[in-house]
């Protein structure tokens, strides 16, 4: 009866039938109560969102894969101590799940502030899957990520082909069994999808994502990389097969494998397995659809991606999954991995795939005895694993090819993914450091129909963003439109571009369609703010960006953007307050300490918003508005050398902002170098002949030095450019006061 | 030369519109203010001054002038003052002669600006500029606008709503003057 249970759990779980999967496995749990029922029980409430029951049914277990799933839903749930704990309980135990458990972990400490032991559980997540693309993004994103070339390199070349050497091996003890499953699995492994599946487990970060997207092709639906995985039971023996095995029910497992090959197995929904496995991706919806949605733009790229990799033989699975959207999303992306059922956590274990080979030592022991085990179980009534993930209904492919991959093939398909992860990891490291044309310059290496998707084009667009450049920004970021019209990744950023640019009507209309095609996405209500924003209705855009916080309170851009709104409606100490929350969720938020600055510089606390630009510009060298502003920052300060120092070195980093040149003017003009101040303005009347403050300015210099035609002219000039009402009279009262010295000497 | 910026200037005002238009670059100061009236009726005091609400209104009770007081924690700088009377509504409770004063505090208020309603319906704005473009703006730390008579001799007056204005502050602190140009302002923000 179990057996029979099980199967129809896993069956439902692949068809994306949750309610009926939870109840047929609340009665399983009931009849026949046992820590591996009741992890099939809570994935089962994890792909359905309900992280909450799966932490009250989690609470307590052992098993290491009960303890991943337990964790996750801590993390989901905001308990960090306890996700902290049930991963790592204490000094000497392993971390469950090898890569993926490593990466859960080192989320848990980067959003509990310990950076370090952050960076050294996404280093080890790495070196044990080196397709984790999730944990270098991370690193990126912490401004510890390595070069690419090193991080993908030689060594996960060998990783990954063990891994696939051990499935190769895998799958062809399955065609034994040969049920459909098996076959699917095979499949799954010509197929290449192998990878997908890997991401998704891989990145339990978000349990839900990766199994979403997918879908289509799916036709594996998941097995496919469970094949590899299941068969374990010949091979046994590695801890890879471990996470596979158990029945379909991972979606991860079904997801990944059609799904795989495109990397962020959560992100990549279509996850366009070809033919093979691709099975759906089951995307669980988090919380918050965020994760969703970028699961959606990366599950985009990955469609593209493995559609490049459909070629391959190699079903490296292309751990990559981009989950993380830029750290900007809240890095939890989970791979929907775990909400296998404990066969599932096989199945994330799969995910973790190519890393498996190295873990398996480790980690195989604790799989392989529960492999072992499951499988015998399995294996009696069904199939192991394989059966669940080949359950892939398609099975179009169920290649009754043997899926043996060749070495050969294997090898060149490592090298190529990870040829093609070395360009994107090296140019998001890049862009992430702030380097932002070294980053552009790796972009456009690669090869088109990647450089085509919607991810690398936004990535692109925020390289554009953050270099100040917004006409190219515009232009890189709408292509990322039509590429992937409904990925809701980098929209924020490209709301803010069109704001610089003041273009109401295109930003209104971005906000609309994103607004209705997720409401419940931050991006959208950030667009959406900035828009009213644009509109100077401040309260309206306040509210708008409160909401994109309360959807998700780990997207610190949002918390930055209410900050800007704050200090617009003059209510400083929230602004204060909204900055540093986006400090604490990412302290290279660069834009949150140019904020802090910029409130302390209008309070006249000059020592603090010095510290606060010099941040900024620790963080990103190489703009110029942040240059310019420490300048003003160290003028106030009196400090006037350093000033026009860091001015000139505004005016080279980037010849097209015309205010450090106006600083630097002013700076002379205080210091008493009024000539000086005069040829720096002529030569700024050059490049921006409409300015009426430079006109103003070079007016009040005239005046200074008693030239009052000229101070006249000026002054004129200046008022038929229209500046503001406050400027019209103060221009108006210093021109009557320029006359009061000839009536003196005409009196005379 | 410039005459005082207490000239006062009679001119009887009237019509008013239902919408509340004013220009973009003013914004509304009365958030930052402690608003204080001379008398009113239970149920309609100096918070139906600043609700929003065209329905509630401040009903005065005592002897006239009846006096509205905005006072400022620093000096700063306005410009408009807006109130939304109606003569169809409130009759002979509609303020007819209204005089504006402006000082450092109660003792030394000096009236800037004398206006007479004549059967107004809606929104009147009232600006507080002189005629020399010095004097575009009020820089004092309180305000005081006074109900001098109503119309029909009317005793108690009904205001519904007071709105007051100031100019924006320069976007980006420490300039001397505000940028107008759009490669300047692309430039002056990270946002």
């Amino acid at each position: 009866m179990e057996a029979i249970l099980t199967d129809c759990i896993r069956n439902s779980l692949q068809q994306l039938m949750y309610r009926n999967a939870i109840f047929m496995c609340e009665r399983l749990c009931a009849e026949f109560p046992s820590e591996k029922n009741m992890q099939l029980l809570a994935s089962c409430y994890l792909q359905n969102n309900q992280a909450h029951c799966a932490y009250h049914i989690l609470k307590g277990t052992h098993m290491p894969q009960c303890r991943y799933l337990f964790a996750l839903s801590c993390f989901q749930m905001d308990l960090m101590n306890e996700a902290e704990a049930a991963l790592s309980p204490n000094e000497s135990s392993e971390v469950p799940n090898g890569a993926a458990g490593h990466y859960l972990l080192g989320l848990v400490y980067r959003y509990t502030d310990r950076r370090q032991s952050a960076i050294n559980h996404f280093n080890q997540a790495l070196s044990l899957d080196p397709l984790l693309w999730a944990a270098y993004e991370e690193l990126c994103i912490l401004g510890a990520a390595e070069e690419a070339t090193s991080v993908f390199d030689e060594g996960a070349s060998l990783c990954i082909q063990k891994q696939y050497m051990h499935h190769g091996l895998a799958s062809q003890s399955l065609h034994a069994p040969s049920e459909e499953h098996d076959v699917a699995s095979t499949r799954n492994l010509s197929s290449e999808d192998v990878s997908p599946r890997k991401l998704k487990h891989i990145h339990g970060n978000n349990l839900r994502d990766i199994n979403g997207t997918t879908s289509n092709q799916s036709m594996n639906g998941a097995p496919t990389s469970l094949p590899f995985y299941n068969t374990p039971s010949p091979m046994a023996a590695q801890s890879q097969f471990s996470g596979v095995a158990p029945p379909p029910v991972c979606r991860n497992a079904q997801q990944n494998g059609p799904s795989m090959r495109t990397y962020g197995a959560d992100n990549s929904p279509r996850v366009t397995v070809n033919s093979a496995v691709a099975g759906p991706r089951r995307k669980f919806v988090d919380e918050g659809k965020l994760r969703k949605v970028s699961e959606r733009l990366f599950s985009d790229s990955g469609q593209r991606r493995s559609m490049r990799l459909a070629g391959e033989s190699v079903s490296t699975n292309s751990n990559a999954s981009v989950v993380s959207g830029n750290g900007i999303s809240h890095s939890s992306k989970y791979l929907g991995a775990s909400k296998s059922s404990s066969l599932a956590s096989r199945s994330l274990t799969i995910r973790k795939g190519q890393s498996w080979a190295s873990e398996t030592a480790d980690e195989g022991i604790h799989h392989d005895a529960y492999d072992d085990s499951r499988l015998n179980i399995t294996s009696s009534s069904l199939s192991p694993g394989v059966d669940n993930r080949s359950l892939e209904p398609e099975g179009a492919t169920r290649s009754s090819s043997a899926a043996v991959l060749s070495s050969s093939r294997v090898i060149d398909g490592a090298s190529d993914i990870l040829s093609l992860l070395r360009l994107l990891g090296e140019s998001f490291r890049l862009s992430c450091l702030c380097r932002c044309q070294d980053a552009l310059d790796i972009y456009t290496k690669l090869p088109q129909k990647h450089y085509n998707t919607g991810w690398v084009l936004s990535q692109v667009g925020k390289a554009y963003f953050e270099m100040v450049d917004y006409l190219e920004a515009d232009r890189a970021f709408s292509l990322a439109r039509t590429a992937s019209p409904y990925s809701l990744e980098g929209m924020d950023i490209y709301s803010t571009v069109l704001y610089h640019l003041k273009e109401d009507m295109k930003l209104s209309y971005l906000a609309q369609e994103l607004i209705s095609t997720d409401r419940l996405a931050p991006q959208s209500w950030c667009a959406m703010g900035n828009c009213y924003s644009l509109q100077k209705d401040h309260e309206s855009a306040l509210k708008n960006f409160q909401r994109a916080v309360q959807l998700n309170s780990r997207f610190a851009y949002a918390h930055t953007l209410c900050g800007h709104e704050y200090v617009a409606l003059e209510d400083f100490e929230n602004g204060i307050k909204s900055y540093q929350s986006a400090l604490r969720i990412d302290t290279r938020h660069y834009n949150a300490w140019y904020g802090l600055g910029m409130i302390y510089l209008r309070q006249e606390k000059f020592e603090f918003s010095e510290h606060h630009f010099r941040m900024a510009f620790q963080i990103n060298p190489l703009s110029s508005v942040i240059m310019s502003y420490l300048g003003t920052a160290l003028h106030a300060l009196k400090r006037n050398n350093e000033a026009l120092e860091m001015m000139e070195r505004a005016v080279l980093a980037d010849k097209k902002n015309p205010l450090p040149l106006y600083q630097k003017a002013n700076i002379l003009v205080s210091v008493g170098n009024l000539d000086g101040a005069l040829a720096v303005l002529e030569e700024l009347k050059e490049y921006a002949p409409c300015e009426s403050s430079v006109y103003a300015l070079m007016g009040s210099i005239y005046k200074r030095q008693n030239m009052y035609d000229k101070a006249m002219l000026h002054f004129g000039l200046a008022l038929d450019l229209k500046p503001s009402a406050t400027d019209v009279a103060a221009i108006k009262a210093a021109i009557e006061k320029l006359h009061v010295p000839d009536e003196i000497e005409d009196s005379l | 030369m410039a005459e005082s910026s207490e000239g006062e200037e009679e001119g009887k005002l009237t019509g008013g519109n239902q919408q509340l238009m004013v220009d973009d670059d003013l914004r509304e100061m009365g958030k930052k203010a402690a608003w204080s009236v001379s008398s009113c009726k239970p149920g309609n005091g100096v918070a139906s001054l600043r609700d929003d609400n065209l329905d509630t209104y401040w009903q005065s009770d005592g002897a006239q002038p009846h006096l509205v007081n905005i006072q400022f924690q620093k000096k700063v700088k306005l410009q408009l003052v807006v109130l939304y009377v109606d003569f169809k509504l409130d009759e002979s409770y509609t303020p007819s002669k209204i005089s504006i004063r402006a000082g450092d505090g109660f003792h030394n208020l000096k009236e800037i600006k004398a206006v007479e309603l004549a059967k107004p319906t809606g929104w009147m704005y009232i600006s507080l500029s002189g005629s020399d473009p010095r004097e575009t703006f009020v820089n004092t730390f309180m305000l005081q606008i006074a109900v001098l008579s109503n119309h029909l001799n009317g005793r108690d007056t009904h205001v519904r709503q007071i709105k007051v204005y100031g100019p924006r502050p320069n976007p980006i602190p420490h300039q001397p003057f505000q940028f107008t140009s759009t490669e300047f302002i692309t430039y002056s923000t990270l946002r």
